[in-house]
C-alpha cells in the first residue's frame, strides 16, 4: 500500500510536468491554430537558461528562474513575430515543419556550447526529502506539484479577471470575430507565444531537479502529446488533467506491467483514447476540419 | 476530364498530370527528367569518384522510394503522417527476418513492402473516426509504439542491439559493390516512379486528390474518404517497406532508432523540400537530404576556428534548411521556375 501511494506521488508530479507542457502546447494551438513541435525544445532552453544564469552568471536562483522564464518567454515572442507568424493560415503540416526546424536550431544552438552538450546538470533546489507520516516524498515533487497548483491559479486569474485574458480567449474562439470588436489579434498571437515558451521553461526548471537538465530533457514533451489529446486539444484544465492521468497511469504500470510497457503506455492510451474518444475525455469539442 | 478530377482542376497548381501535357508531351517531360538525372549523375562520378558517387546514388534513390510514400499519404491524399519512419522500419525489419530465414532477398521485398502496407492499414485505423491533426497524431502515437516494440521484442529482433543483414543476393550473384547496389536501386525506383505515376491517373489518384481539396465535395461526389485514405496509407506503407527492405541490405545493419521520429522528420522534410506535389519532388527532396550532411563535412573541415567544430553545428543547419524552404519556397524545389 505504502509503496502504491509513493508510485502514485511521483506519477502525480511527473504527471503535472506533462500537463504544464501540453498547457502550454494547447494555449498556442488554441489562440494560434499553430501546432508547437518546439515546446521540448523550449522547455530544454528554459532549463539551460536558469542553469547558466545560476552557476555561470551567479544571479541568485530565484531571480536565475524568473530571469530564464521571461527569457524563454521574450524567445517565443521573437520567432512568432520573426517566423512562425508566417505559418498562421497555412495547413498544419506546414507549422509542424517549422516548429520542428526551430526546435533543431534550439537544440543545436545549446549543443554548440561546450559545456552544455557534454554534462548533465542539476539545478540546486529541492534536492532532499520530506516525509509526510510514513511516506516519504521527494521535496522536488512537492515543488513540482504546489507550483502547478499556483501557476494553474493564476492562469485562471489571467484569463477570467484581465482584459488581455479575455481579449486573448475572444480569439481563440472566434479571431475574425475578436479582430472586428477591436481585440489587437497579432499582437494576442505574440502573448500566446510568449506564454506558451514561459510555461515550457518553468516546466524545464520544475524537471530540473528530477531527471537533471541535459540536452535530450526535451523529449519528455512526447508524452505531452497524448496529454493534450486526452484533454480534447482545446481545454487549458483538460491538458492538465490529461498530464496528471498519464502520469499516473504510467508509473502504475512501471509498478504492474513488465518492464519497458511503461514507456509505450501513454502512446498505447493515446490511440485508445482517439479510437474510442475522438471528442477527448472531457467531451470538447473536436477542433476544425483539420487544415 | 470528367468525375473527381474536376474537384481538383481548380487551381493552376492542382491540375491533374493528363489535363497538363498530351501524351507525347508527357513523354517528352519524363525524358527530359531522366536525362538531367543521367547528366547528374555523370557529373558526380567524374567530380566525387566512381565508388563514393554510386554509394550516394544508391541512398539517394532508396530515400527517393520512401519518399514516394510521403508524397502519396500528405502531397496527394492530403493527409498528416507524422511515423513514416515507421513503415520503413518495418519492411526493413521484415526484410531482414526473411533473409535470415533463407528466403531470396528478391522474392522477400514484396513480402517487405507488404508488412509496410498493413503497418500503414493498421495506422489509418483512426482515419474513419479522426480528420487533420488528431490523426496525424496517432500516425505518431503508431511510430512511437512500433520503435519501442522493436527494442523490446528482443527474441525476434535482437532489441536495441540491432541485425545485421546480409548483402542482397539474387540466385548466385550478390549486390555487394557500389555499382551493383545502385543499379539494383535505380531499377527499384524506375518501377515504384512508373507504378506510382500510372495510380495517380487513375481511378484511385483523383480520388486522392479530390480528399485532399475537399473532403465533403469528395464524399458529395461519391468518393468514400476513408477508403481513399487507407488505400493512400497502404500504398505509401508499402513503397515504405520497400525502401526499408533495400536499406536493410545497403547499410547491412539495422537498429530501431535509427527510424525515430527523427527519421520520420527527415522524410517529411524531404518531401517538402522537394514538393509534395508531384513525385518528381521525392527524387529532389532526397538529393537534399543525403547531400546535405555531406556537405556539412565539407563545411566543417574549410571553416576556420573550433566554432566549426562544434556538436550543435549539423543540427543549427539542418533545422535552418527546413526553416528556409517553407518559408521562401512553400511549393518545393521541383516546382521551380
Amino acid at each position: 500500500m505504502l509503496s502504491l501511494l509513493q508510485v502514485l506521488s511521483s506519477g502525480i508530479a511527473i504527471g503535472c510536468v506533462y500537463g504544464l507542457v501540453a498547457l502550454s502546447f494547447v494555449l498556442i494551438y488554441k489562440a494560434t491554430a499553430t501546432v508547437s513541435f518546439m515546446q521540448g525544445d523550449l522547455l530544454m532552453v528554459g532549463g539551460f537558461a536558469g542553469l547558466a544564469l545560476h552557476l555561470a552568471a551567479g544571479w541568485p536562483l530565484a531571480f536565475a528562474v524568473l530571469g530564464a522564464v521571461l527569457a524563454v518567454a521574450l524567445l517565443g515572442a521573437g520567432l512568432e513575430r520573426a517566423v512562425l507568424r508566417r505559418a498562421l493560415g497555412q495547413p498544419h503540416l506546414v507549422a509542424v515543419l517549422l516548429t520542428f526546424g526551430l526546435g533543431m536550431m534550439l537544440r543545436g544552438g545549446v549543443a554548440s556550447v561546450p559545456a552544455a552538450a557534454q554534462d548533465m546538470y542539476r539545478l540546486p533546489f529541492a534536492t532532499d526529502t520530506v516525509a509526510l507520516g510514513a511516506l516519504v516524498v521527494a521535496a522536488s515533487h512537492l515543488w513540482v506539484v504546489c507550483a502547478t497548483v499556483v501557476l494553474m491559479l493564476l492562469l485562471a486569474a489571467f484569463f477570467h479577471f484581465s482584459r488581455a485574458g479575455l481579449a486573448l480567449r475572444a480569439c481563440a474562439e472566434d479571431a475574425r470575430m475578436a479582430a472586428l470588436m477591436g481585440v489587437p489579434v497579432a499582437r494576442m498571437h505574440t502573448l500566446a507565444w510568449a506564454l506558451g515558451a514561459g510555461l515550457a521553461a518553468v516546466a524545464g526548471l520544475l524537471l530540473a531537479p528530477i531527471t537533471f537538465v541535459h540536452l535530450n530533457m526535451g523529449f519528455i514533451a512526447l508524452k505531452a502529446f497524448p496529454a493534450a489529446v486526452l484533454g480534447g486539444l482545446s481545454s487549458l484544465p483538460g491538458a492538465l488533467a490529461g498530464g496528471i492521468f498519464i502520469g499516473v497511469v504510467e508509473a502504475m504500470a512501471g509498478l504492474l506491467l513488465p518492464e519497458g510497457a511503461k514507456d509505450v503506455v501513454p502512446y498505447v492510451l493515446l490511440m485508445a483514447a482517439l479510437l474510442l474518444f475522438p471528442q477527448g475525455l472531457g467531451g470538447g469539442r473536436l477542433g476544425g476540419s483539420g487544415r | 476530364m470528367t468525375g473527381p478530377g474536376r474537384v481538383s482542376s481548380r487551381t493552376e497548381s492542382t491540375r491533374v498530370p493528363v489535363a497538363r501535357a498530351g501524351n507525347a508531351g508527357h513523354w517528352r517531360r519524363h525524358g527530359r527528367a531522366l536525362v538531367s538525372w543521367g547528366v547528374l549523375l555523370m557529373a558526380a562520378l567524374a567530380w566525387l569518384g566512381a565508388e563514393f558517387a554510386l554509394g550516394q546514388a544508391t541512398l539517394v534513390a532508396t530515400y527517393t522510394i520512401a519518399g514516394l510514400g510521403v508524397i502519396i499519404i500528405v502531397g496527394q491524399a492530403g493527409q498528416i503522417v507524422l511515423g513514416q519512419g515507421a513503415f520503413v522500419a518495418l519492411g526493413a525489419y521484415a526484410q531482414a527476418l526473411l533473409v535470415h530465414a533463407g528466403v531470396p532477398a528478391l522474392a522477400a521485398l514484396p513480402l517487405a513492402a507488404a508488412v509496410g502496407a498493413l503497418g500503414g492499414a493498421l495506422a489509418s485505423l483512426p482515419a474513419g473516426r479522426l480528420g487533420g491533426l488528431y490523426f496525424g497524431m496517432s500516425t505518431l502515437a503508431f511510430a512511437l509504439i512500433v520503435e519501442e516494440g522493436l527494442v523490446r521484442w528482443e527474441s525476434l529482433t535482437q532489441g536495441a542491439a540491432g541485425m545485421l543483414v546480409p548483402a542482397f543476393a539474387l540466385g548466385g550473384w550478390r549486390a555487394d559493390t557500389p555499382l551493383a547496389q545502385a543499379g539494383v536501386s535505380l531499377a527499384a525506383v524506375l518501377v515504384a516512379f512508373g507504378l506510382c505515376a500510372r495510380l495517380l491517373r487513375s481511378r484511385i489518384g483523383r480520388a486522392w486528390q479530390a480528399v485532399r481539396e475537399d473532403e465533403a465535395a469528395a464524399d458529395a461526389c461519391g468518393i468514400a474518404p476513408a477508403a481513399a485514405k487507407l488505400r493512400a496509407f497502404v500504398v505509401g506503407g508499402s513503397l515504405s517497406g520497400l525502401a526499408g527492405g533495400l536499406y536493410a541490405h545497403w547499410i547491412g545493419f539495422i537498429s530501431p532508432e535509427q527510424f525515430g521520429l527523427v527519421f520520420s522528420f527527415e522524410l517529411l522534410m524531404l518531401a517538402f523540400i522537394g514538393g509534395a506535389r508531384q513525385l518528381a519532388g521525392a527524387a529532389w527532396g532526397a538529393l537534399v537530404v543525403v547531400a546535405m550532411p555531406q556537405a556539412i563535412a565539407v563545411l566543417r573541415d574549410t571553416l576556420p576556428g573550433d566554432w566549426a567544430r562544434a556538436a550543435g553545428l549539423e543540427l543549427v543547419l539542418f533545422g535552418a534548411v527546413i526553416v528556409a524552404v517553407i518559408l521562401l519556397r512553400p511549393q518545393g524545389l521541383a516546382r521551380a521556375p
